[in-house]
């Protein structure tokens, strides 16, 4: 039962984690190796209205996910737009400045333990046995609720079916009269808010570290090689496979293995299926 | 004639202005203290700034006698990032080598911290002839083994805190404390997966044993784990009623919430538990982090009243830095500098075979207690006494405040159990 509890838990975590990465580079393919520093850059900021500023928890967490998607977008449109289509320079660039963030917060000093953020519900709750607590309950219904409201937003409206031609078939969409250099920006920026929202979710139940940042990027590349580059549903279903992969790794090996799992998991499919569950890009040579 | 004579006159006052010493005394060259450390971690910037207070004080007293002249002390510092998940060792090695060949440091204090680091280093503070004193993180009992099995060798390496060994000797008796008060003897050790945690949890988990614990669960976690619920839960299983913790990473303040918030019926004890350490920890947790047990290696890193000096260390450090001292590597870096002092004050030069014999023999009587070294390993020597040697620190997050509750001779409260176990009980 602690495996099931847990294992849903991880799961859903590393979906959130990742759904924005896999968003960015599903209708822009560009892969975000920022991914991780807007992460932090919610966490910090959220930290600020409501530690130093003393703004309402709430507001501070919308000016901080608003900001972020500010972000995101400005460094599309600043930077990676002059390198698209370069897949090495687009990492090249993303990654820089993801570091250059990261690294920026340790310089100005935020550094420690003393970063936190509070949970949005106190207490437990013990489910057959097995204690956990609610804010990771909320954790999981927030992770539904995000994934729902993706597939809704991509199928029902119209901002998210020009997404999703985007990620289909870019030239099409284009032939649609689809700009695609906007529906790159509302990516980059959509993007940037989920892994906002990641934050905001899972930060309450640690502490903000520059670290994490590092440590963001890696699981949700992870995730989404395992589930297909650019595929949504790939990128949940793989979150799960990994996420129970992980809690199973911990009971029945030493947690002191969990973050092999996930190196190891891009390694096997990078060798078996180098598309992914559901990805598409190498799909002829796999047939071939 | 006359025109000439006035020139002469004003070329021989000239010069006179220009040679003559003017009323100050030309500075001596400083003693650079070479410092490589992890500054974006706690037991980097506690470390430095145990450091630059001592320099600081000893420099406004008019600096180091070196066989009859004055010389003041200057900081180097090089961020060696060894407690960063991810960064090799040979970071590390590279800054001390900074120090040492660009930085020209007289001696090295500090770090490197992380022990895999600093057992690195040892053999190019040989090559380089470099004496140094370790004061922060550096637990693993290795690093003065290795001086008493090679003395020729790594002479030049001293440790002035408390190690892994003598950790789990007070551990153990503050646990025959605790089993003697409450009746819990179920032990659960969870560790980092670092050399001198590892090393540690092997040995209380041995001696825990042979003292007549049910030592339950061993659960070793990567640096960086974010998240701790099923080691927790296997702990909750085995029926723990302590949690030993030995981990530096930022994120055992995670365990620490998922401990309270799953009210788990163990008490916490940590040792090199970082997060706790901090004054910053009981807000940063909402209190989450009451009745949590940590072990902060020396005397002055928690309010008590070891030695006269004591105090006087905690508020100065309060009062330069606007927070109390932090982590396990305060009050041990301040003391070096002075221990560092007497010994080149009584070599009465900065070269590194007499100042090594001059800190054999040192017998101070500093903040955590007598500071004396061990003249074959060059390992500080421990003591529940502050008179006979170096004072541990265990102290409990009672009401907001870090109170020393071990060793007795030092102790300003006692151990309370949290609400949930008292219930059990």
């Amino acid at each position: 039962m602690d495996i099931f509890i847990y294992g849903i838990f991880n799961s859903i975590s590393l979906a959130l984690m990742a759904l924005g990465f896999a968003l960015v580079y599903g209708i822009s393919r560009v892969p975000n190796f920022a991914h991780g520093a807007l992460y932090v850059v919610t966490g910090f900021l959220t930290w600020g209205f409501l530690r130093t500023l003393h703004l309402n928890y709430f507001l501070s967490i919308l000016l901080a996910m608003l900001i972020t998607g500010i972000v995101g977008a400005l460094i599309y449109q600043l930077i990676l737009v002059r390198v698209r289509g370069m897949a090495i320079s687009e990492i090249i660039a993303s990654y820089a400045m993801g570091l250059a963030i990261i690294e920026g917060f340790r310089w100005w000093g935020f550094k420690g333990m003393t970063y936190t953020l509070p949970v949005f519900v106190e207490g437990s709750v013990t489910i057959a046995g097995i204690p956990i607590d609610w804010q990771r309950i909320l954790v999981v219904a927030v992770g539904g609720a995000v994934v729902g409201f993706l597939w809704l937003f991509t199928h029902y409206t119209k901002v998210g079916l020009a997404l999703r031609g985007m990620a289909q078939d870019e030239r099409a969409s284009l032939m649609l009269g689809i700009d695609s250099d906007r529906m790159a920006v509302v990516a980059m920026s959509f993007g940037a808010m989920l892994a906002g929202l990641a934050a905001i979710m899972l930060l309450p139940l640690g502490n903000i570290v520059v670290e994490k940042g590092y440590d963001v990027l890696i699981l949700a590349i992870a995730v989404c090689i395992v589930g297909g580059l650019g595929s949504w549903m790939g990128a949940v279903v793989a979150s799960f496979l990994i996420g129970f992969a992980q809690i199973f790794t911990v009971v029945y090996l030493g947690a002191h293995f969990q973050m092999v799992v996930a190196l190891l998991a891009i390694i096997i499919t990078l060798i078996l299926r180098p598309s992914g569950l559901f990805g598409r890009q190498k799909e002829l040579e796999e047939r071939v | 004639m006359k025109k000439s004579g006035w020139g002469v006159w004003i070329v021989l006052v000239a010069a006179f202005l220009m040679l003559a010493p003017s009323g100050r005394a030309v500075a001596a060259e400083p003693i650079i203290i070479g410092c490589p450390l992890p500054t974006a971690f706690l037991y980097g910037w506690d470390a430095e700034r145990g450091v630059r207070l001592a320099v600081d004080e000893i420099n406004a007293q008019g600096g180091v006698d070196v066989g009859g002249e004055k010389r003041m002390l200057k900081v180097e510092l090089i961020d060696t990032r060894d407690l960063e998940p991810g960064v090799p060792v040979s970071e590390a090695l590279l800054a001390v080598e900074k120090l040492i060949l660009e930085k020209k440091a007289d001696f090295i204090v500090g770090g490197p911290v992380r022990s895999e680091a600093a057992l690195a280093a040892m053999p190019l503070l040989s090559k380089h002839q470099k004496v140094s004193i370790v004061t922060s993180g550096v637990l693993s009992p290795k690093y003065h083994a290795m001086v008493a099995q090679d003395y020729d060798k790594y002479k030049y390496c001293f440790r002035i805190h408390g190690e892994a060994k003598q950790l789990v000797t007070e551990i153990m008796d503050c646990l025959e404390h605790i089993k003697g008060t409450f009746g819990l003897n179920n032990l659960f050790i969870m560790v980092q997966d670092v050399a001198h945690a590892r090393a540690a949890g092997k040995i209380l988990g041995d001696i825990a044993l042979k003292k007549g614990w049910t030592v339950s669960g061993t659960e070793i976690f990567p640096t960086g784990t974010g998240d701790f619920s099923m080691g927790l839960i296997k702990a909750q299983k085995a029926g723990a009623q302590v949690l030993s913790l030995w981990m530096d990473m930022p994120e055992s303040s995670i365990l620490l919430k998922q401990w309270y918030d799953m009210q788990l019926p163990a008490l916490p004890f940590g040792s090199t538990l970082a997060a706790a350490e901090q004054p910053g920890f009981w807000k940063a947790t909402e209190g989450k982090g009451a009745y949590c047990l940590a072990n902060v290696v020396n005397a002055g890193n928690a309010p008590s009243n070891a030695t006269p000096w004591t105090m006087k260390f905690y508020d100065a450090y309060t009062e330069k830095w606007g927070i109390e001292p932090e982590g396990l590597g305060s009050s041990s870096s301040y003391m070096a500098i002075y221990t560092l002092k007497d010994a080149i004050e009584r070599a009465g030069t900065l070269e590194s075979g007499a100042v090594i014999t001059a800190l054999e023999q040192t017998d101070l009587m500093g903040v955590y207690g007598r500071v004396r070294f061990d003249p074959k390993s060059h390992q500080v020597i421990p003591s529940y006494d502050p008179q006979e040697g170096a004072v541990g620190s265990i102290f409990q997050w009672q009401d907001g405040k870090r109170v020393v509750v071990f060793p007795e001779s030092i102790a300003m409260g006692k151990i309370i159990l949290p609400p949930w176990m008292k219930m059990k009980q």
